[in-house]
């Protein structure tokens, strides 16, 4: 169940693996396709539809995967099928809950006026909407609201990104890339306000006004907000799957009920020791995610999954970060910087173990540490920070 | 197109790098990545990754594979096959061998899977 890219992944993996039964695609919106372009060069116009399909069109023939165009209603895993719309019951004796996840709705008075970006007509819609001279007002500086904000200056808008925390993104990329990256919007031309707002309200020429907490108002012809995804786990519950913000798997993808996996943006990880992870919301964990599943629905084992990884492209700069850099929990910084400008920074476990790195427009840094965190290894603390050191020089 | 293009000699291209070949110097319309792996061979394929604008001869290459710098899509240097998301095209290869001590570049010519250039 899904267009998205766990979804085909699974699909990919099952025929990859000698599956060779009956394969169902249930993708709503047709043939599935990739969704970090709708906020990069799908919304930009660079890339168009067919440039972002997951397949080519003659893939699914080929490996004798039928894509039904259709949204599940119900889940009825007792029956082993899945029901549809119109009534009808598809037959599975495994099924793949892979219905990623809807964007957070702005829960304010009037929040309903704001867009969100999720699918590719929402892009679309964006399309129409960031043009010239319009006032964009964007909440949230997480990496589809930055991504958006990017977009939106480069057509020309008058853009206003909108979050309370100053600078966002410091669990993932760590506080001295965070502080570079978030000055990236003054440096383009877009005013970022450490707010939040309270209320949205329609003047009567089409506009909006955004109310803030700290007393201010911003006019506003448009308004886009991306501050988080809701799991689409509700036919889960419904079928007496447990969830807790997600549907709950263990790392092969099972859930709760025997005949039921999940995966991708929709699933949220229990560890062996019952400990509930945090979602996580990025494509390289569909894609693996969705891997694990199918292996697992073979009654194969599924393979290792390494450090969680993700990349965001804004501004002209691509930064990409693998691990945590969260260094609440303990673990010290080291720094990579030219001029005093940081390029990459480093968590390090007090035992010398890599726990993360993040970097901008350094993506072979990332490449090593992935491996160095992989194989375990302890890096020079030295080497990661000289920027002279390539890459390759990281691992032994 | 079946003229061979001097690349330079093997030690030119340091074991885990590759160089790119411009069009106005192969005559062929892609830029194009002469890969040297670690293990010493050589291998060439379009350097345009077949997902976005990136540079594969920038990417990661261990083994007989080179993984893109911008989304970590992996290729196999020697059939071009693409082994994971997001790219979903195979990359185009060509034939290189070393000849007389020289690296030499076929433009357009694929390369054989069965055999590398070393
Ligand atoms: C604009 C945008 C930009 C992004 N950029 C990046 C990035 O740069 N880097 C990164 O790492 N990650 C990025 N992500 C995150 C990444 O795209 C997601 O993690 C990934 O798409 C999750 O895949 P999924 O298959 O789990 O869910 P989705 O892609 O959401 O797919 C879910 C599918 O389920 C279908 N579905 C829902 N309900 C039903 C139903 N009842 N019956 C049948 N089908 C149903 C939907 O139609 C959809 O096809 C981005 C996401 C977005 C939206």
């Amino acid at each position: 169940m899904g267009g998205g890219v766990a979804a085909f992944s699974a699909a990919s993996e099952l025929r990859a693996r000698g599956y060779d039964g009956a394969l169902t695609l249930l993708s709503p919106e047709g043939a599935p396709y990739d969704r970090p372009p709708l906020s990069k060069g799908y919304l930009l116009g660079t890339e168009d539809a067919a440039k972002i399909a997951l397949a080519a069109e003659g893939w699914y023939a080929e490996h004798e995967v039928e894509v039904v165009a259709e949204r599940a209603v119900a889940l009825r895993p007792a029956e082993a099928a899945v029901e549809l719309g119109d009534g009808t019951l598809l037959r599975a004796d495994r099924v793949l809950l892979a219905t990623g996840a809807r964007p957070r709705p702005l829960a304010i008075p009037g929040g309903e006026a704001a867009y969100t970006l999720r699918d590719r007509a929402d892009a679309d819609a964006l399309r129409g909407i960031l043009v010239p001279e319009a006032r964009v007002v964007v909440v949230g500086a997480g990496l589809i609201g930055t991504e958006v904000a990017s977009a939106a200056v480069s057509f020309g808008a008058q853009v206003t990104l909108v979050d309370p925390v100053d600078p966002p993104l410091v669990p993932a990329v760590g506080e001295a890339l965070a502080r570079r990256l978030h000055a990236m919007h003054a440096e383009h031309g877009v005013r970022s306000i450490a707010s939040v707002p309270l209320g949205i309200s329609a003047s009567g020429d089409g506009s909006h006004v955004v109310r803030l907490a700290d007393g201010s108002a911003l006019e506003a012809d448009a308004i886009v907000a991306g501050i988080g995804i809701v799991p689409a786990s509700r036919l889960a519950a419904e079928a007496g799957i447990e969830v807790d913000d997600g549907v709950l798997v263990d790392a092969s993808g099972a859930t709760t009920n025997p005949a039921v996996f999940a995966a991708g943006d929709v699933s949220r990880l229990r560890k062996p020791d019952g400990i509930l992870a945090r979602r996580a919301e990025h494509w390289e964990a569909a894609v693996r995610s969705g891997q694990a599943a199918a292996a697992s629905m073979l009654g194969q084992a599924p393979p290792e999954t390494g450090a969680p990884w993700f990349w965001s492209d804004r501004y002209g700069v691509h930064v990409e970060a693998v691990g945590t850099l969260d260094g609440r929990a303990g673990g010290s910084t080291v720094l990579r910087e030219v001029d005093g400008v940081p390029q990459a920074a480093f968590l390090l476990a007090d035992d010398g173990h890599l726990l993360g790195a993040a970097a901008v427009d350094l993506p072979l840094l990332i490449r090593a540490a992935r491996r160095i965190m992989d194989r375990g290894l302890t890096p020079d603390r030295a080497a990661l920070a000289d920027p002279a050191v390539p890459a390759r020089r990281l691992l032994p | 197109m079946s003229e061979g293009i001097d690349v330079g000699s093997p030690d030119e291209i340091e074991a885990g790098t590759a160089r790119v070949v411009e069009p106005e110097d192969s005559g062929f319309v892609d830029p194009i990545a002469v890969f040297h792996t670690e293990s010493g061979c050589f291998f060439a394929l379009n350097d345009t990754c077949t997902h976005e604008e990136a540079s594969l001869a920038e990417g990661w290459i261990e083994g007989d594979t080179v993984e893109c710098p911008l989304h970590s899509s992996s290729f196999n240097l020697r059939t071009g096959k693409v082994l994971c998301l997001p790219a979903t095209e195979d990359a185009r290869t060509h034939k290189v061998a070393v000849e007389d001590g020289r690296v030499v570049l076929y433009p357009g010519v694929a390369a054989d899977p069965a055999r590398a250039a070393d």
